[in-house]
């Protein structure tokens, strides 16, 4: 079981966090409207943008080589989160556990061959 | 105490930032409160002892998930109006299905009432070993039982990325990429020519 | 040293996954142009893994000798009967490949390479001893097939079908993993034998939900009813060679970790099983009876046909006793075979332009103007059907000896009436292509590699077949008692 006691400093600084930043996003908005500055108007309200009304919905559709650009994101990062363990155990799997993850990086590395030769890291 | 008091902090954010993320209108706010349910479920993880599982929920899932749900809703063009037609045309589909979800809570709650669950005695052979930290723990065990496994889940991995690269990749013609070597290997004896061009005629390079 | 041994017996494995990973440099380099290359490699990769593999179908090595990393792969005999079919499915997806897709440039040189991981996802779940071995090699078979289903980019249907698929297949394994780990947390093991033991003492309430909800998944991947709704659609969609591969080997693959799962696994507890894979039995013949009548699209109609011969499978199955396991085994055996030859046939269906025909009305009088292709076509429908000279016959007939022979006399009397419904479809398509007026279409030519493999699954479905059978009982009947020898 972990000694739970090791993480309370990050709990304390997590409350603080919360709590100053609670303060400083409610603070001024109470402030404002007890001090009767709220005052919100359909003019103060609207997007500006260069003083013409909007013309479009500001969201616009990504490429779909975002999404390529993730993945190889995520499947690099799992990798890597696979090393943690790995890292900290080779006391106990010794060398056959070395190798694994030798193996395992090989296995990606020819990913990332493949994966560079094709182009997929270009952008373009 | 504190362990109550964090763990209903953290319990509360996830059920809060879990509810905001179905009930917010912008998708791309609901992929904000997912992650934050997230970092909170990281905290529960830590609670009950699973650190490296909460480093993975941090790293994985925010890290990149997250960036990838973003990613895709940012991709997909959706029409929020037809979205909202379509929600209240399946509304009693829904109901019916949360009412569902509802009586499997109870029920649960019923089961777990009526006594512990008579559960399985783990298998000597994949205990943990006395001493390590729970990280350790887990690479004592993959990287030496499992091992094959882990190999294969690499093999996994590698056909995850073929997969994207195939689906997804397309070689363009019409663009000119850049070619680092060719670019810096360039001298500028070759890149300027000097040229004295007769009066009213063009120059050709 | 135990890593070695283990490493000796997951050889066919290695094999596959190391020439895996040289063929990826060589796509990397020779982009698609060395599609075609890649292709006769992995076939001769195959073949290789299946010499390494086929000794251990004629041998009676059992247990702990033929056990890699603590019981989680196990290459015995029932393995490798499993394992010669689904090699011998993917590598007549990778002979008929490259004719199709050369045709509208979609030949790509990864289609092999993702054809080999999932062969390996594959050789991993027949062999698997362990419940993470058969998340893992379930899940690499299913990731590369979602991609090969939607390898045609081009085609919108294709990229429909895999989306299905990817959508469907992952709910039903997130299904299955609930149960993988209900079954893990009431028995305390993830290893067969392990959950065997346990469950030998008693079945407690959530192992029988683990249980259920890990036949659930399951039954999602070998298409059976109620878990078929997919079939249809993803069979359709998909490029014909991916259609032949998925109703090959990964059914193949799902079949035979289907029965591993039931029978070791679950082995002791067989009642709490055998009603589910009785029920789902008779409603997928029933459905791929039915659904099939109406349909005019012939890659369609061998997805119901597909469900429901999975029914007659499962038939074998629900005996839970080695003559059933052996029965079924054959019949898979011979429904890869009808498989071939019906999907290497409508491969042949060409117009003059060399478009794939597809629907039933564009085949009438084929007899006439393509004779063979109309021979072939017809055997795969008698045989499908399970006309008696046919070798079609023999599988239904050793499947229903079985279900007799372990009393479950309603069992195989309800599915000889439904083989009976089911033939009306089967003979339908014969008569529009004997007795139809000629509609001309199928003038296409065809493919030598594809010629020659009709003939030979043609050859094998045929009476001749029967030529075969002491062979395939020895062999089913020894890959079967692998999986009883704990027992």
């Amino acid at each position: 079981m972990v000694d739970l006691i090791q993480y309370l400093p990050i709990l304390i600084f997590l409350g603080i966090a919360l709590a100053l930043s609670t303060a400083f996003v409610f603070l001024p908005m109470g402030a404002a409207r007890l001090t009767g500055t709220h005052n919100p108007t359909a003019d103060k309200l609207a997007e500006y943008e260069c003083g013409f009304p909007a013309f479009e919905d500001p969201r616009s559709q990504f490429d779909v080589r975002f999404y390529l650009v993730a993945i190889l994101f995520i499947i690099f990062d799992l990798e890597a989160a696979f090393l943690f363990p790995w890292a900290v155990s080779l006391k106990q799997t010794g060398w056959a556990g070395w190798a694994t993850m030798m193996v395992f990086l090989a296995e990606l590395v020819l990913g990332f061959i493949y994966a560079w030769k094709k182009g997929a890291l270009d952008w373009e | 105490m504190i362990q109550a008091i964090a763990f209903y902090l953290f319990a509360t954010l996830t059920i809060f930032s879990g509810a905001v993320t179905i009930l917010a209108r912008n998708p791309v706010h609901s992929v904000l409160w997912l992650i934050l349910a997230f970092f909170n479920a990281a905290g529960l993880m830590i609670l009950i002892g699973a650190e490296f599982i909460a480093m993975l929920l941090v790293i994985v899932y925010v890290g990149a998930v997250a960036v990838l749900f973003l990613f895709v809703v940012m991709m997909l063009d959706i029409d929020f109006a037809q979205l909202r037609a379509g929600f209240i045309k399946n509304f009693p589909l829904g109901f019916a299905l949360a009412f569902v979800l509802l009586a499997e809570l109870v029920m649960g709650v019923g089961a777990y009432k009526a006594g512990g669950l008579a559960l399985g005695t783990p298998d000597a052979a994949t205990a943990p070993v006395a001493g390590l930290s729970n990280t350790a723990a887990i690479g004592a065990l993959l990287y030496s039982r499992y091992l094959f496994l882990f190999e294969t889940a690499g093999i996994i991995l590698l056909v995850a990325m073929i997969g994207a690269i195939v689906l997804t990749h397309r070689q363009r013609g019409d663009v000119r990429g850049q070619k680092p070597s060719s670019q810096i290997s360039r001298r500028p004896e070759e890149a300027t020519i000097n040229l004295q061009p007769e009066v009213g005629k063009g120059v050709t390079l | 040293m135990e890593l070695l041994r283990s490493l000796q017996i997951t050889l066919a494995e290695e094999v596959l996954s190391v020439s895996g990973l040289v063929l990826l440099l060589v796509a990397a380099w020779g982009g698609d142009k060395a599609a075609r290359l890649i292709s006769i490699l992995s076939v001769a990769v195959l073949a290789v893994c299946a010499l390494i593999a086929a000794p251990a179908l004629c041998g009676s090595a059992m247990g702990p000798d033929v056990t890699a990393f603590a019981g989680q792969y196990r290459a015995d005999a029932f393995a490798a009967f499993a394992k010669l079919l689904i090699y011998a499915g993917a590598g007549v997806t990778l002979i008929v490949a490259p004719a199709f897709f050369e045709r509208v440039r979609g030949m790509r040189a990864e289609f092999p390479l993702l054809v080999l991981f999932a062969a390996l996802g594959m050789g991993i779940m027949v062999s698997a001893g362990d419940l993470l071995a058969l998340y893992i090699g379930l899940e690499l078979n299913s990731l590369a097939s979602y991609v090969l289903a939607s390898m045609l980019r081009s085609d919108e249907r294709s990229a429909e079908s895999g989306l299905k698929y990817f959508v469907l297949g992952s709910l039903a394994s997130g299904i299955l993993l609930y149960g993988v780990s209900l079954t893990y947390g009431f028995t305390g093991t993830t290893s067969f034998e392990g959950i065997r033991l346990a469950l030998g003492h008693g079945l407690s309430t959530g192992a029988t939900f683990g249980v259920v909800f890990v036949l659930a998944g399951l039954a999602f991947k070998i298409s059976a009813a109620p878990f078929h709704m997919w079939t249809p659609d993803v069979y359709e969609g998909a490029p014909t060679p991916v259609t032949t591969f998925f109703a090959t080997a990964p059914k193949v693959a799902a079949l035979s970790l289907l029965m591993r799962v039931s029978l070791e696994a679950f082995g002791a507890q067989p009642h709490a099983w055998q009603q589910i894979v009785i029920f789902a039995a008779l409603l997928s013949i029933v459905i791929g009876a039915l659904g099939a009548i109406g349909q005019n699209n012939i890659k369609r109609l061998m997805a119901y046909s597909s469900i429901n011969n999975v029914g007659f499978m499962l038939i074998g199955l629900a005996c839970a006793n080695q003559p059933g396991a052996a029965a079924m085994l054959i019949y898979l055996a011979i429904y890869v075979a009808m498989s071939v030859a019906g999907f290497v046939a409508v491969l042949m269906l060409k117009d003059a332009d060399g478009e794939p025909v597809e629907a039933i009305s564009d085949m009438a009088g084929l007899s006439k103007t393509r004779p063979g292709l109309a021979a072939a076509l017809a055997a795969v429908m008698f045989s499908l059907a399970g006309i008696p000279p046919l070798f079609g016959f023999w599988g239904k007939f050793v499947v229903f000896q079985a279900a007799v022979q372990a009393n479950l006399l309603a069992l195989a009397a309800i599915g000889i009436a439904a083989s009976v419904i089911g033939a009306f479809y089967y003979l339908k398509v014969v008569k529009v292509l004997y007795f139809d007026e000629a509609t001309d279409k199928v003038t296409g030519k065809s493919d030598l590699a594809h010629t020659v493999l009709l003939v030979i699954a043609t050859l094998f479905i045929s009476p001749l077949g029967y030529l075969l059978t002491n062979w395939l009982h020895g062999l089913a009947g020894n890959a079967a008692a692998a999986l009883f020898h704990v027992a």
